[in-house]
């Protein structure tokens, strides 16, 4: 199931991009536009979790966060350009759950999302990722196809993971080298190659050829 | 008050005391006193005459050094009229009317300045934060739509992050007691944040980044150690060779945890080291890129002394290592054992 969030934002152009930044990362969004009745709304779509700007039209940001905490205790982000000490304490007094000041890394935003949707519904399955046949085990940090299992280092793991997740999309070498930086491993375009030929390597061991197909001047793809 | 200066100021009743015996002796001699009785006044009236001079100069001169040490001792040299005593003499009553009309216009000026200060500040820290919202718009927008072409944007746009910050630290240097707030953080944490912060531009100049495994927690305020860090990592970038490589590394040694940022770019000549922490100063590496400003440093060392932080530079030719170094109090340092 998605989860679902709520984006509490005036600024057009960072409330529409964020929204296209989250439903594209898998969540459902709803992006509150008339903030006369911001409660109301958030309360009908009964959100997993709010990101709440502090300078609001209307009610503010900390209002808003007190209101929600009567009826609820799901997440609250804060995120804004007040990034003065006495608004981070003012949130984290009102039941804010984190303080993120523009303007933000969106890596990092999203990290800080899932980490906190991951504490506040916490789910019994392990995650497994499966194409084709294979499946890839985030916690175990292996592969394995008909049976047959390969281990992981975490730059391999972390590769493989982008590719799964996105296994129709084509995924430019950028893409995955951003996508590493995010996760804290700081590889450069050459160590990428050496990697992908490293995971080739790997599962072919376990016979999967051709698992990976290279698209010229493009990138990688499924 | 110099004795010289005050015996010169008195040369007129001198003068006049001198004309007066002049007078009497005339008087006297036509009188038919005899010369010796005449010497004899002349020796009485001349050191009566003198005692008299050398008591009020001494009197004076108490009562004035009193108030030069008074003034000395105050912070604000231009209220002494509020604390110094209304004088008795004449002339100096004069003076002390002029004292308290210059204090009065003073503290009209300074008053007037002050407010002005305090908008102009106040419109800068609104300012920096109403531009954030649109740099955000604008990273977010070029997030979503990744390209060879909004990747340089971004790397632009953390230019342009870091100077904001730059401009707030600025505003707000007068007072950043009141920013602060000291917590528990990890090393890692911060180093990585600062990378994260600087991801387009390091990946624009092909930086190789190296960590070690940083697990030591210090005291301080995290978002100004990121600020420190963030002006490190562009010094870097901005100062680096070919093929160029950057590496993290943490220790603790005695009550201290020391963060090195070490990279391999042309260095500081010696000559220059010692002054690289200097408002304005560029050397001759600023001589080379033009761009640099010598403020970004200089900001790094005036955080690092209100933080309590050690902050050194060490460079050999290639390279420059840059070291943080973070006290553990004897207070944190005996609850964690």
């Amino acid at each position: 199931m998605k989860k679902k969030i709520v984006i509490v934002e005036d600024d057009f152009t960072v409330q529409t991009q964020l929204k296209t930044l989250l439903s594209g990362n898998g969540y459902e969004v709803l992006a509150i536009e008339d903030f006369s009745d911001t409660i109301r709304q958030i309360k009908d779509f009964a959100p997993h979790l709010v990101l709440l700007d502090i300078k609001l039209p209307g009610s503010s940001g900390f209002e808003i966060c007190s209101q929600i905490r009567i009826f609820s205790d799901i997440p609250v982000v804060f995120v804004t350009s007040s990034d003065t000490d006495m608004d981070e304490l003012n949130s984290i007094m009102l039941g804010g759950d984190a303080f993120i000041t523009k303007p933000y890394n969106t890596a990092i935003l999203l990290a800080r999302i899932a980490a906190l949707l991951k504490r506040a519904y916490p789910s019994q399955q392990t995650e497994v990722f499966t194409w084709n046949g294979a499946s890839l085990h985030l916690e175990s940090s292996l592969i394995e196809y008909n049976g047959q299992k390969a281990d992981l280092t975490r730059n391999e793991l972390k590769i493989l993971y982008y590719l799964f997740k996105n296994p129709t999309k084509i995924c430019s070498r950028s893409d995955i080298v951003d996508f590493l930086w995010d996760n804290q491993l700081y590889v450069d375009d050459n160590a990428l190659s050496v990697n992908m030929t490293r995971i080739r390597e790997k599962l072919a061991a376990i016979g999967l050829t051709g698992f990976i197909r290279t698209k010229h001047r493009q990138g990688y793809t499924l | 008050m110099s004795g010289k200066q005050y015996f010169k100021n008195q040369i007129p009743v001198i003068f006049f005391n001198l004309m007066g015996l002049s007078a009497l002796a005339l008087f006297l001699l036509a009188n038919g006193i005899s010369v010796q009785a005449i010497l004899f006044i002349f020796f009485v009236w001349l050191i009566v005459l003198s005692v008299s001079l050398y008591v009020t100069y001494g009197v004076r001169k108490r009562h004035l050094n009193k108030l030069l040490d008074m003034t000395e001792q105050l912070e604000e040299r231009y209220l002494i009229a509020e604390i110094m005593k209304m004088p008795d003499k004449a002339d100096e009553q004069v003076f002390y009317q002029i004292l308290k009309m210059a204090e009065k216009s003073m503290l009209e000026k300074i008053g007037k300045i002050q407010n002005e200060r305090k908008e102009y500040k106040e419109y800068i820290e609104q300012w920096i934060h109403e531009v954030k919202t649109p740099i955000t718009a604008m990273k977010l927008l070029c997030e979503n739509n990744r390209s060879p072409f909004t990747r340089d944007i971004l790397a632009e746009l953390e230019n342009i992050s870091q100077y904001t910050e730059q401009a707030l630290f600025y505003a707000r240097s007068e007072h950043t007691e009141k920013d602060y707030s000291v917590r528990e953080i990890k090393i890692s944490d911060v180093v990585h944040g600062a990378i994260a912060d600087n991801k387009y531009l390091l990946r624009q100049s092909n930086m190789k980044i190296t960590t070690d495994d940083m697990g030591n927690s210090v005291y301080t305020d995290d978002k100004w150690v990121r600020f420190i860090l963030n002006q490190i990592i562009r010094n870097a970038v901005q100062y680096r060779t070919d093929q160029p490589a950057l590496h993290f590394s943490a220790k603790k040694t005695g009550d201290r945890v020391i963060l090195s940022v070490c990279d391999n770019g042309i260095g500081i000549s010696g000559s220059d080291l010692p002054r690289i922490f200097e408002k304005g100063f560029t050397g001759q590496n600023g001589r080379i890129r033009k761009s640099s400003t010598g403020i970004g440093l200089y900001l790094c060392r005036r955080l690092c002394d209100k933080l309590g932080i050690g902050l050194a530079a060490y460079s050999e030719g290639k390279g420059t290592t840059i070291a943080l170094s973070f006290q553990m109090n004897d207070f944190v340092v005996g609850v964690q054992g």
